[in-house]
Formats: C-alpha cells, structure tokens, sequence
C-alpha cells in the first residue's frame, strides 16, 4: 500500500500558522492558498486543524473551511471544536470528507464516535490523539496540548477503534513544530495496536525523519506541516526521495 | 441527443455533494442538485453521492420518498453511484445489520475481509478488465479510496482493484449503469477526467 502524504494546516481563523509545542504561533498564510500550493506539488491529502476552536469554546468557522475546499480534488479532513452530530453534517456540508474529533470524544462523550460512525460511515471518522510522553506510558491531551486527560494514549486508540472510528491522526505534544524527529516509538506503538489506518504527524524536519518513521513504524500515512510551510521541501521532492528509497507513494 | 444536465441525489445528513458538484463543473458538466421526484424528472443524467452506511443511506432514499422514482429512473437515465453511491445499486447491504439495496445490480455488499488495515484509504490503482466509456484513457491511472466494505458481484465488473493482494470489485457497468468505489471527486485531474468520460457518454 501507498504511503499517503498528508498536509497538515493548524489554523488560528483566518491564518494557518506553525505553533511550536503547540504554542508559539507563528503566522504562515491563508488556508486558501497554501491548499492550491500543496494540491498543485501533488499533497494526498490535506488535514485543516482549527487549534483554537475547543479552547476558545466558539463555533466552528464553517464559512473558512467552505472557501479552503472549494478547489480542493483530494481529500479534506477537518477538525478543531467538533461536538455534535451536527457538526460533523454540517462539516460534510462544507466539503469535508472526513472529520476529526479530539477534546470532546476523550473528554466528555466518546458515543459521539459510535454515534457519527453509524450515520456517516466509518471512513469518514477520525479521532485526533495528542500525546504527551510520560515515564512509561504516553497520555491523551486535549485542546492544542493544554489540558490532560489522564486517559493512556494505547488504550484510547483501541477504545476509539472498538466505537468505529476509522483513522487516527497521530500528533505528539512533545515533538510538534520542533522539526526533530518524529516519536517512532509512540507511532510504532500505536499502529501496532489498532488496526484502523494511523496518520503520524509532528516532527519532520528533514527527508530521513520521514524515510526512518515510515520503515520503523509503517504508517499509513505521514502529516507534515513546517518542512512545507517554510518552503525546505516540497511534497514533490519528498516523493522523489521516498521512492529513490524504496518506499511506495503515490504519483 | 437530449440536454445533458447531471442530477445529483441529495439525500440524508451525510452527503458529500459538495465536492462532488465542484469536480463535475471543473470537468464542464452542469449539475442540478435532485431533493425529490420532480427534480428527478428534469434532469439527463444521475450522480448517486454517498458518504455514510448502507443502512442509513437507504433508509433516507425512503424518508425523502425517493426510494422507488429513483429505481425508476436509473432504469431509463444514465447513472453513475460513487462509492456507497455505487455499493446501494446492489440487491443487499450488509453494513449494519441486512438492507435491502436499490438492487439494480445482482450483488451484496460486505466488509472487506484483509490481513491489513481497514478501511482500505488512500489512492490506489485499477485494473480494467473489460473496457468501457467511462474510463477510457484512464487505464493507468491512480484513484482514491476510502471504504471498509465491498461490493461482491460476478457480472457486470469493468474494472478489480489489489489491496495488499486482495482484489475486489472497484467498478462496474451494467448497460447504462455505472459504479466506482473510488471517489472520482478526490482523484485529482484522473478524477476530472472520469466526469468529462460521463457527460459524453
């Protein structure tokens, strides 16, 4: 199977911006070009991350994530501040093919998991994971790496599998923005323990961080976000490299 | 020929006619949104979207009572059913508990049974083994898949997808009908080109 290429855009309404640990921000564009940049070197796929929506408890931006879609041909996952089954209509509404959960689902009702996964098909649920490292074991955090959850990040992804999700987007707290590597371990684990696709985001910083994570965990797919935004790679090169390397992507 | 406006089913809560729309207008198609039996009337052409479960689908094609004018018209107007789109053409479903399809297609639909991840996402390739308008030209080409069920049929196959040495159905025609698994709308200019294959067909 093809290792998908995911871009990943955090945004803070209007702007996309990279936060480093998840704070920091720094301002890199409008969604609605960046996408037409990404679509056109060739992105899988593209994952919008409204980071501020569950933290600031306002309504989604559907508005936004309309205009970011609309010349869009690959597929559009977004999240930040879902909380009903409402939410995620309309989100599809607004030409999202898939919809990411996070805050809501580990906080106060992971139903809703079961719930959207019996009206709109398994394939379009995912359940965003942010995990932190802790001695031994690796925990789910919330609202852009702000709140923890005390809930373990391996039993998580089974529970959410168990409800129907259909994919993880794997982020860590720890390693997101700093373009350092990925958390091999975290991913291996995760992949291994679930057998619904996972996503790996943060921690790309150069080619063989991707190469290293895709032999050592074999993910389905890898989000990257700063290698692109700060215009190190493009998602043609990082293609170019995989293949050179024996590794199977898309054309 | 006739006026060659495509008519795209909006059924339910869960529609991705959004994407859908936007792909067939790229490819210079005119799209009329279909809520009900008149709509259905004054259109060419049909687009069967679909995201969401076989059981949920069919019981909002009831809801809307667009259940039987619908089998009546695939009957007489080109069609073409996009993933779950295409999976509601066969005679059952098996998502959720047995559900009786549109059953224009002798086939069921059922979890995709692979020692690998499932669902089968991401874009893969098609082997066409029976040539056809539809996708003409695009032999080669890489589309994009995202379903965790499949439709078993032995007859009207036009085209068998390999997922991790599993091959399954990834289209079908059946005169005027057509079916892909994949999603055309999220296939890149591949996809663009598959909605140009429909309006000249």
């Amino acid at each position: 199977m093809k290792t998908r290429i995911i871009v990943k855009l955090d945004v803070k309404p209007p702007y996309v911006v990279k936060p480093v640990h998840f704070e920091g921000l720094r301002k890199i564009g409008l969604p609605v070009d960046l996408v037409k940049k990404y679509y056109e070197q060739g992105a899988d796929e593209v994952i919008y991350i409204d980071i501020v929506s569950s933290l600031y408890q306002r309504e989604i931006l559907f508005d936004e994530i309309e205009k970011t879609a609309n010349e869009l041909f690959i597929p559009f996952g977004v999240g930040g501040g879902v909380k009903t089954i409402e939410d995620f209509s309309k989100l599809f509404h607004s030409g999202a093919d898939k919809v990411a959960i996070n805050t809501h689902a580990v906080q106060k009702n992971p139903e809703i998991i079961n719930q959207a996964a019996e009206i709109f098909g398994s394939q379009a649920v995912v359940v965003n994971i942010e995990a932190k490292k802790w001695d031994t074991y690796y925990e789910c955090y919330t609202d852009c790496g702000r709140i923890q959850t005390g809930k373990d990040v391996i039993e998580w992804a089974k529970e959410v599998e168990q409800r129907g999700a259909g994919e993880i987007f794997l982020q860590c707290v720890d390693a997101d923005g700093r373009q350092r590597g990925f958390d091999i371990e975290l991913a291996k684990q995760v992949v291994n323990s679930v057998n619904i696709p996972v996503i790996v985001a943060s921690g790309a910083g150069k080619l063989e961080d991707i190469k290293e994570l895709i032999e050592y965990a074999k993910p389905s797919g890898v989000a990257i976000a700063s290698l692109l935004h700060y215009n190190k790679y493009t998602i043609k090169d990082i293609k170019e490299y995989l293949r050179n390397n024996g590794i199977e992507v898309s054309k | 020929m006739n006026g060659n406006i495509i008519g795209l089913i909006n059924y339910g809560i869960a529609g991705n006619i959004h994407s859908i729309k936007k792909a067939i207008e790229k490819a210079g198609g005119t799209v009329k949104i279909v809520n009900n039996e008149e709509e259905l009337n004054s259109i060419d052409k049909i687009v069967i979207p679909g995201v969401g479960s076989f059981k949920d689908a069919m019981n909002e094609l009831e809801k809307d009572e667009l259940l039987e004018p619908l089998k009546k018209a695939i009957k007489i107007k080109p069609t073409l059913g996009i993933c779950l789109g295409m999976q509601i053409l066969s005679t059952l479903g098996f998502e959720y508990g047995k559900t009786q399809g549109l059953d224009t297609i002798k086939a069921e639909v059922k979890p995709i049974l692979v020692d690998a991840k499932v669902p089968h996402m991401g874009f893969n390739t098609i082997d066409v083994v029976k040539s056809n308008p539809l996708l003409n030209g695009l032999e080669s080409e890489e589309f994009y898949f995202m379903h965790s069920y499949e439709m078993v049929n032995y007859t009207d196959i036009v085209s068998l997808t390999d997922y991790v040495g599993h091959k399954f159905v990834s289209s079908i025609q059946k005169d005027n009908i057509y079916g892909v698994q994949f999603h055309p709308e999220k296939s890149r200019e591949a996809g663009i080109k598959l909605f140009q294959n429909f309006i000249e067909i």
